[in-house]
């Protein structure tokens, strides 16, 4: 275990679907020569394909201690980019309006606000993924050329681009292929935490970004720090497909009162517009007592009573919502 | 083309059986030193053609049909991890020719394999991705390359003494002319499993593909008579890379 764990929370409850994140995230890190799939930080919309798709189904993690078999997801998958018809528009004298070329048939985010049924209402949210830095990291166990580690003093998974030759095991173990391959350089990428910008005590650019203020930032073991609240003291942060083994440190609140035409204000438990079955299948058991904490806090809170849970939540400014401290985390050179 | 001795597969099966443990007591054991082989016609012929090395380098040239091949039979890697799909032999063997000329060795290697597993693949260019409008792209995420490997050890050691054949030990390290169908040629070295690393130099190989066959060939630095040389190939529609991958054991240079 590592001395130190960054940790980050996204409050499902607040989350636009925007994709600033995913575009704060693009621009930084994969605008380069073979990233042109890759989306180190995404949205994708529950219940949905996901990306790459069937990501939750395709396998990877870790069973009874052993590692999972799973395929490598394809170009198709992650949903490739498509050009546009500028040259015929613009120089051929195609008349109609600028069209993508050839008509797609896919894409990263294809199924965005489709979602599924329950009964005659629809329900849909989103899910903003990252690398969860997990503390039992699936993809350093597959990787036979220690080129994936977990830094020592922040607890952050990274992959050392010297070591790796792009053999991809770390993309089949990782139960939520947020691996990439590049094919130009040969290796395999995945998402850093921003550790540059943590080091200079910035937060990452996707939760800087976010207008939805739904992420929050911190040192796990940090008491202070919102996500050891949200994690360990009011316990409403949860890990995704915790049964994959891996320990996440990507946490999520799950949506737990989203209004419905004729009962505004009634939760999943009392009146599901989300079926509970599906945030027990992303989130696990654990999902209802948060729902039912999270509905109690609600319920205290309209009485009247103040919450501090709920004023965390909300979380007004960036001092509330991040506390990167890179004071603790000294981080020293690696040897080897 | 001489086919293969008889002796030739006595020897190989009590071997194949040490190598297919598990991978859990692969990993464990410390490797042990290579028996060299002690039978005639397990060493590898060099020959010392006229032809000069341009001509040999083309794996198509007729210099190399001049020169006798030796058939060397390929083994199948066991399943290294419980996690990959079981994988059949498919090539059984690889003719190789030697050549000795202007201070290199260079080597032919030639096996069949129906699928050829290559692409086209744009360099990473050299200038800064920022304000660059056009940036190169990912073609698949899921293909793996034919490749091929010649490894032999760094220093040739008394008593016919040769480092593991899974990419040497420690203290005795191997040198490794890789090639990559798609990617060209590196060369690497190793003391050790899971410790092989790139020198960042390269090495003249050319390849060629035709009628079901790679003809491939390298231009090694010269070694000396006795020393050992092993033989690689991956198969790339097996998705073969790292262990995963047929080899030859240590095989003497006359």
């Amino acid at each position: 275990m590592s001395r130190h764990q960054y940790a980050m929370v996204m409050d499902l409850n607040k989350c636009l679907g925007c994709q600033t994140c995913t575009i704060a995230c693009k621009k930084l890190w994969t605008d380069r020569d073979g990233t042109q799939h890759m989306y180190w930080n995404n949205v994708e919309t529950r219940p949905g394909m996901g990306y790459p798709k069937q990501w939750d189904q395709i396998g990877g993690g870790w069973k009874d201690g052993q590692l999972q078999p799973s395929r490598q997801p394809t170009l198709d998958d992650y949903g490739a980019p498509w050009e546009f018809d500028y040259e015929q528009r613009l120089y051929e004298g195609k008349r109609k309006p600028v069209m993508a070329s050839p008509d797609p048939i896919s894409g990263p985010n294809w199924d965005e606000d489709v979602g599924a049924l329950n009964g005659d209402d629809n329900f849909y949210f989103y899910l903003p993924r990252i690398c969860n830095h997990c503390t039992n990291p699936a993809c350093l166990a597959a990787c036979p050329r220690q080129a994936i580690y977990k830094r020592e003093e922040d607890g952050i998974v990274v992959l050392d681009q010297e070591r790796c030759e792009g053999y991809r095991y770390c993309i089949a173990a990782c139960p939520y292929k947020k691996i990439y391959f590049n094919e130009i350089t040969g290796k395999s990428e995945k998402c850093i935490f921003c550790y540059p910008r943590l080091e200079k005590g910035e937060v990452n650019a996707c939760a800087a970004q976010c207008p939805g203020r739904l992420r929050f930032v911190g040192l796990l073991d940090d008491m202070n720090s919102a996500v050891h609240k949200l994690v360990h003291v009011y316990k409403v942060a949860l890990p995704l497909f915790p049964e994959k083994g891996t320990e996440p440190n990507v946490f999520y609140v799950p949506p737990f009162n989203p209004p419905k035409r004729s009962d505004y204000g009634k939760s999943i438990l009392e009146d599901p517009r989300l079926p509970l079955e599906y945030l027990l299948y992303l989130f696990g058991p654990a999902v209802r007592g948060v729902i039912v904490r999270l509905e109690a806090e609600l319920t205290r809170a309209q009485k009247g009573a103040s919450s501090e849970l709920l004023q965390l939540l909300i979380g007004r400014d960036a001092e509330t919502r991040y506390q990167i401290r890179p004071q603790l985390v000294q981080i020293q050179p690696r040897i080897g | 083309m001489r086919a293969i001795p008889r002796i030739f597969f006595g020897f190989f099966l009590p071997f194949l059986f040490v190598v297919a443990q598990s991978s859990d007591a692969l990993a464990q054991q410390k490797p042990a030193k290579t028996a060299p082989p002690e039978k005639p016609g397990l060493s590898l012929r060099t020959a010392t053609p006229s032809a000069r090395m341009e001509a040999l380098l083309d794996p198509m040239s007729a210099e190399w049909s001049k020169l006798t091949s030796q058939r060397i039979a390929l083994n199948r890697t066991p399943r290294l991890y419980d996690t990959e799909a079981p994988s059949e032999l498919e090539l059984a063997f690889v003719d190789i020719r030697l050549a000795r000329t202007e201070g290199k060795l260079l080597v032919q290697m030639i096996w069949r394999d129906p699928t050829q597993d290559t692409a086209g693949i744009a360099k990473l260019p050299s200038a800064p991705t920022e304000g660059r409008p056009h940036k190169e792209l990912t073609e698949a995420t899921d293909r793996f390359f034919d490749s091929a490997a010649v490894m032999h050890p760094m220093r040739l050691r008394e008593n016919d003494v040769w480092p593991s054949l899974q990419m040497g030990d420690a203290g005795d390290p191997v040198t490794i002319y890789f090639w990559n169908a798609a990617r060209g040629a590196a060369r690497m070295q190793a003391e050790g499993r899971g410790t092989t690393k790139r020198t960042g130099e390269s090495f003249p190989a050319q390849a060629s593909y035709g009628n079901g066959s790679w003809h491939v060939t390298m231009e090694l630095q010269d070694v000396p008579a006795g020393m050992p040389l092993a033989f690689a190939i991956w198969n790339g529609s097996q998705q073969d890379r790292d262990g995963r991958k047929y080899f030859t054991t240590w095989l003497k240079l006359e």
